[in-house]
Formats: structure tokens, C-alpha cells, sequence
């Protein structure tokens, strides 16, 4: 290799070794570790994988979290592709410059006070259930349940997703559409043989995102879901509270992070796929 | 014209306050091969875009086999068009490509592949059909992008510069592709290009537009022999315009005073075109020739195109075959003199 090539490469390299791998392979190596009055001990035992994985209450969490994840992503990205399709082909230039901009505010909030906010419209005396109140309707219990989780995901990545969306479908080369309806296609079934497919890329990255960050979320399903059953965020920090178990706490992690390496593989392999099925 | 298949008639195009085709009145002919030409922005994609209904008219009527089409959609009109991007879908492979048309129209899988495979044959890229489309040469693509409008079957194909990027050999063979293709079909090719060669190579009748107006229309030979205006004296071939005043059996210019046939009334201004290619050269002068000193030339193949200046400043062309040339020696400043025989003028009125 060029040797400035290397010295370019050189800055990730220290940054991903220090702060990613370095960490990554402590924590796998503690979730070896044994805890003897609450004192972690260097080990390597397979008691902490053991137990954790043969835990009732561990998959629980596990199926939870994925599941809540997997279905804030599809309600985001059906969600989100209205409003990106809109900005996308229906306003001008100038109009989705400043969409974007409004879209990316959200984020100058801290998210736990965005989270917060919540529990004004949610709460069982909330704005929601003091019009639903004015109709002789409800109230409905929102907070602390897996709607919550949800709404509380959907405030993180929604804006996130609507602009990876709205930006992958803005560079769609308009000329394969309109070759599309040349060729006999029909505006809404273009969407299908022709938009989609070019804007695979960005929508499954959009997708992504959106899967990663709920998946690992703490404050949703903490303070809005209420925690029944507990998200793997949850219960990686209840773990290291309840007698120091960092080794079991390191378990559960190491399980997260196998499942988005896999869930990104599948993600990043389907994004950049050639071919779709014709 | 005995039953047009395409009739545009008053067909006015505005974008905004910009109008991009003024009242264009035109008939394409069942089987002909038609190019539109002109410089960019004279409105010919504009027009082309208006068949195939990606434009809508602001007036005007535009008619397709009798049927008026203003108001019928771009899926509808079976107008397919041939990209100057090609515009190839690439998450669908080389058959994929060509079969979407028929998937379009609900034709089954086997039929579909078979009438692909059929088409790949003719235009001799069956052996790519499996490949990705961004594995192929850009002459392959250019056939997928035949194929797959010529798929369905149309009664007209539309061409929006084809051939503009394509290598200098390869647009060769493509022409050669496309008319033979023309002939065998026996359908309508309108073919958009501001590339002489390539209308007066191919089409039976060229239209010349300039600034959203038709200017001339005509074979390919009159247009070029008897440009009606300056635009297209200028515009196609390689010609020497010369300003002057009649003098009813000859024109008063600036180099001379030139012998010409249908010259307006005397005292009138006129121009009078001479051919580059009609134009003689000889290295000793003769009476009336023009001495003039030699500026560059361009080799094209065969041909060469000399630049040369008369004592006036006024800029004069020629051009000749390579092999005529012989020993002539062509250093810039070079002295030379030009002369044309006296009925080969084009006289254009001027207004």
C-alpha cells in the first residue's frame, strides 16, 4: 500500500481500534467474568452465557426489543414515504431545502425532553384524552404500554427516516420514470416497477437507521412503555444495578450487537443488491 | 399527404413566459423517416416530447393515426421513445429490460421472454441477455434501448439524439442499424438530432427548426443545395455567404461582382450562397478569382475543409477531397485563390 495512502487511512484506523474494537472485545471478554461479593473477578467461565441464555425473562426482553424495533421501523418507513414522496416530486427545490432543515431541528432538543413532552398529550388526563373526553370517549391508557415504546421510537428516527427517504428518492433520474410511462407503464405502478427499485438503496439504509436506533433505544421504552416487559436496554441496566452483574450485563450486549451485525449484513447485502426480482 | 399518421397542427408550447414552439404545423407521413434538426433550444425535443405526451400542447391539436391525442396519457399513446440517456432501467437485467413494454401490456412470461429473446437476436445482442445492463458497451446498450421500444410493435419510434454519445465508428454502424431496421418495420422514425451528418445520412425528409419555428422542410438534398434562408445556409453544410445588392442578372458583393440566376429586382439586397465544396482552388489567379491567404484547415477522413481570408476580412471555405490536394502546400498565410463556376450560386432574398 501507498504509504500515504496509509497515513490517510491511519486516523479510523486508531479511532474504530480504540474506541470500537478495544471496547467491543473487553466486553466480550467480560461477559466471562465472574462476580464474587460484588466484586468482578478477570475469569473465564461460561456461567454468565449459561444462565442468561436459559433465562425465561432474557428472551422475553429479546423478542420484545425486536419485535417493537421491527414494527417502529416498517410504521416509520410507511409513515415517512408519504411526506418524503412529497417533498421529493410535488414541492420545488427551495420548498424541500427548507423541509429538510425543519426536519432536522428536532434534533437541536434533547430527545429526553422530547420524550417528555409526551406525557402532556398522552397522560390519561392529556390533551389526547381530554378531546377524546369532550366526545363522551376514552380515556385510554397510552402511557406504559408497547404504544408508548413506539411512540416514543417514532420521536427519534421518524425525522431521520423522512429525510434519508426524501433525499434517496430526490435522486431518482426522473427520465427512467417517465421511460416507464413511455413504455406503457401507469403513474401508480411505476411506483412499484420504477421508483422503488431505484431508491432501494436509501430506503433500506432509511430503514436501517431506523432499526439500529430503536433497537438500542433506553429512554422510549423507559419512560413511556414503562418497562413490562423491559427492552434489552432495560435490562442491561437493571442487570448492572441488581449485584454488579456487568459479566451478565455484557451478555446481553454482546447478544444485541451479533443481532445488528446480522440484521445490518442482511440491510447493507439487500441495499446494494443489483438485481430485483423483475 | 395522403393520410398523415402524426398531424401537429398550430401546436404552440409555453414554459412559463417562455415560449419554446411557436404555432408548428407538421405531418409525418406512415413509414417515413423523418428528422427533426436545429440547435439546441430550437424547440425539436420539445416537439418530440409532445408526440410521446411528456409534454402536454398549450395549443394546438396533435393527432395520431385521426385520433386526436392532447388528452390521452403517455402510457396510452404507444409512442415509445428512444433515449439520448438511453435510459435503460438498471435494477432490471438486458431481457428484463426489453421485456417491459410486454410486461406492461399483460403479456404472459413465456410469450414475454420469447418475443425479448426474438428481438435481442435481431439486433444481435442475445448473448447479453442475462447480463446487467451496466456490463455492456454503449453500443450494446444502444440496441437494448432499440430493442426495447421496438418490442411492442409500434406503428412510430420516437429518437431524441440517439447517437450523441456514442464513438464516431460505432454511430456508423448504428446508422446503419436504424435504417435498415426503418425499412424492414416500414414504421415511422422521427429522429431528433442537431447532427447534420446523421439526419441527411438517414432521414427521407428533414425539418429545420430554429428558435421553436420550422424554417425548411425537404429531402435531405434540397435542404441541402437550396437553403431558403440564411439560418439554414449556415446551419447545414459547409457554405460561403456572401452579402451583396442585385443588379437583376448579378449580385454586387463585396469580392466581386458575380453572375446569378433568380436575383429579386435590381437594388435590392441579396445573398448569394456558394457551396464549399463547389468552390475551386488554384495557386495562380485567373479573371475574377479571389485571392485570399489561408487561415487553417480541418481533416475529416476523407475530406478536408480549408479556412481562407480575402483581402477584405471576409471568411471563405473549401472543400475537397484529401487526395485532391496533391502537393499543395498548406502553411497557414499561404497564398491561394478561389473562384466558383458562374451557375453554381444560391441566391437568397434578403427580407
Amino acid at each position: 500500500m501507498n504509504r500515504f495512502a496509509l497515513a490517510f487511512r491511519l486516523p479510523i484506523i486508531v479511532w474504530q481500534g480504540l474506541f470500537f474494537l478495544g471496547p467491543l472485545f473487553f466486553m466480550i471478554a467480560m461477559s466471562f467474568f465472574l462476580v464474587k461479593n460484588y466484586r468482578m473477578e478477570e475469569a473465564f467461565e461460561l456461567k454468565n452465557w449459561a444462565r442468561m441464555l436459559t433465562r425465561g425473562y432474557v428472551w422475553d426482553s429479546y423478542w420484545y426489543t425486536l419485535g417493537m424495533a421491527s414494527l417502529t421501523t416498517a410504521a416509520a418507513a410507511m409513515l415517512a414515504f408519504p411526506a418524503a414522496w412529497v417533498l421529493a416530486f410535488r414541492v420545488s427545490e427551495g420548498v424541500r431545502r427548507w423541509a429538510i432543515f425543519l426536519l432536522i431541528i428536532p434534533f437541536f432538543t434533547s430527545y429526553l425532553v422530547r420524550t417528555f413532552s409526551w406525557y402532556v398529550i398522552l397522560a390519561e388526563s392529556g390533551v389526547i384524552n381530554a378531546g377524546l373526553g369532550a366526545a363522551a370517549l376514552g380515556p385510554y391508557t397510552m402511557l406504559n404500554t408497547p404504544f408508548g415504546t413506539v411512540v416514543g421510537y417514532l420521536t427519534l428516527t421518524l425525522p431521520l427516516v423522512v429525510i434519508l427517504q426524501t433525499v434517496s428518492l430526490a435522486n431518482i433520474d426522473q427520465n427512467l420514470v417517465q421511460a416507464a410511462r413511455n413504455l406503457g407503464c401507469p403513474p401508480a405502478r411505476a411506483l412499484f416497477a420504477v421508483t422503488l427499485p431505484l431508491a432501494k438503496t436509501g430506503l433500506i439504509v432509511a430503514a436501517l437507521f431506523c432499526f439500529i436506533l430503536s433497537f438500542g433505544d433506553f429512554v422510549a421504552p423507559y419512560y413511556l412503555g414503562g418497562s413490562k416487559p423491559p427492552t434489552l436496554p432495560i435490562l442491561i441496566v437493571d442487570t448492572t444495578k441488581s449485584g454488579q452483574q456487568w459479566p451478565r450485563a455484557a451478555v446481553v450486549a454482546v447478544m444485541m450487537m451479533t443481532t445488528l451485525f446480522a440484521i445490518a449484513a442482511t440491510a447493507i447485502w439487500l441495499a446494494y443488491r443489483k438485481r430485483v426480482s423483475a | 399527404m395522403k393520410d398523415p399518421l402524426v398531424t401537429l397542427s398550430g401546436i404552440v408550447k409555453r414554459f412559463g413566459d417562455f415560449t419554446a414552439v411557436h404555432r408548428l404545423d407538421l405531418e409525418i407521413a406512415a413509414g417515413e423517416f423523418i428528422a427533426i434538426m436545429g440547435p439546441s433550444g430550437c424547440g425539436k425535443t420539445t416537439t418530440l416530447r409532445m408526440i410521446a405526451g411528456l409534454e402536454a400542447p398549450t395549443e394546438g391539436q396533435l393527432r395520431i393515426g385521426g385520433r386526436l391525442m392532447n388528452d390521452v396519457p403517455v402510457h396510452e399513446r404507444d409512442t415509445p421513445m428512444v433515449w439520448q440517456s438511453l435510459a435503460l432501467f438498471p435494477f432490471l437485467n438486458t431481457r428484463e429490460n426489453v421485456e417491459f413494454g410486454l410486461r406492461m401490456r399483460g403479456i404472459g412470461t413465456a410469450e414475454r421472454r420469447r418475443r425479448a429473446v426474438e428481438w435481442l437476436e435481431r439486433l444481435e445482442i442475445r448473448e447479453f441477455a442475462e447480463r446487467s445492463i451496466d456490463t455492456l458497451s454503449g453500443g450494446q446498450r444502444q440496441r437494448v434501448a432499440l430493442a426495447r421500444s421496438l418490442v411492442t410493435e409500434p406503428q412510430i419510434l420516437l429518437l431524441d439524439e440517439p447517437l450523441s454519445a456514442l464513438d464516431a465508428h460505432l454511430v456508423i454502424r448504428m446508422q446503419g442499424v436504424l435504417t435498415r431496421l426503418q425499412r424492414e418495420l416500414g414504421i415511422t422514425f422521427v429522429y431528433v438530432t442537431h447532427s447534420q451528418s446523421e439526419a441527411f445520412a438517414m432521414a427521407d425528409r428533414i425539418v429545420i427548426m430554429s428558435g421553436g419555428r420550422i424554417v425548411q422542410t425537404g429531402r435531405p438534398r434540397e435542404i441541402y443545395r437550396t437553403p431558403e434562408c440564411r439560418f439554414v445556409a449556415e446551419f447545414v453544410g459547409r457554405n460561403n455567404i456572401l452579402e451583396g445588392i442585385s443588379r437583376g442578372d448579378a449580385i454586387e458583393t463585396p469580392l466581386g461582382v458575380f453572375p446569378a440566376a433568380n436575383l429579386p429586382a435590381a437594388g435590392r439586397r441579396a445573398i448569394l450562397v456558394i457551396a464549399a465544396d463547389l468552390v475551386e482552388l488554384s495557386r495562380t489567379g485567373s479573371e475574377g478569382s479571389i485571392p485570399c491567404s489561408l487561415i487553417s484547415e480541418e481533416f475529416v477522413g476523407a475530406t478536408v475543409t480549408l479556412f481562407l481570408e480575402a483581402a477584405d476580412g471576409t471568411e471563405l471555405k473549401v472543400q475537397l477531397p484529401e487526395r485532391a490536394l496533391g502537393d499543395l502546400d498548406l502553411h497557414a498565410g499561404g497564398r491561394f485563390h478561389l473562384s466558383w463556376p458562374d451557375d453554381v450560386g444560391h441566391v437568397l432574398a434578403e427580407n
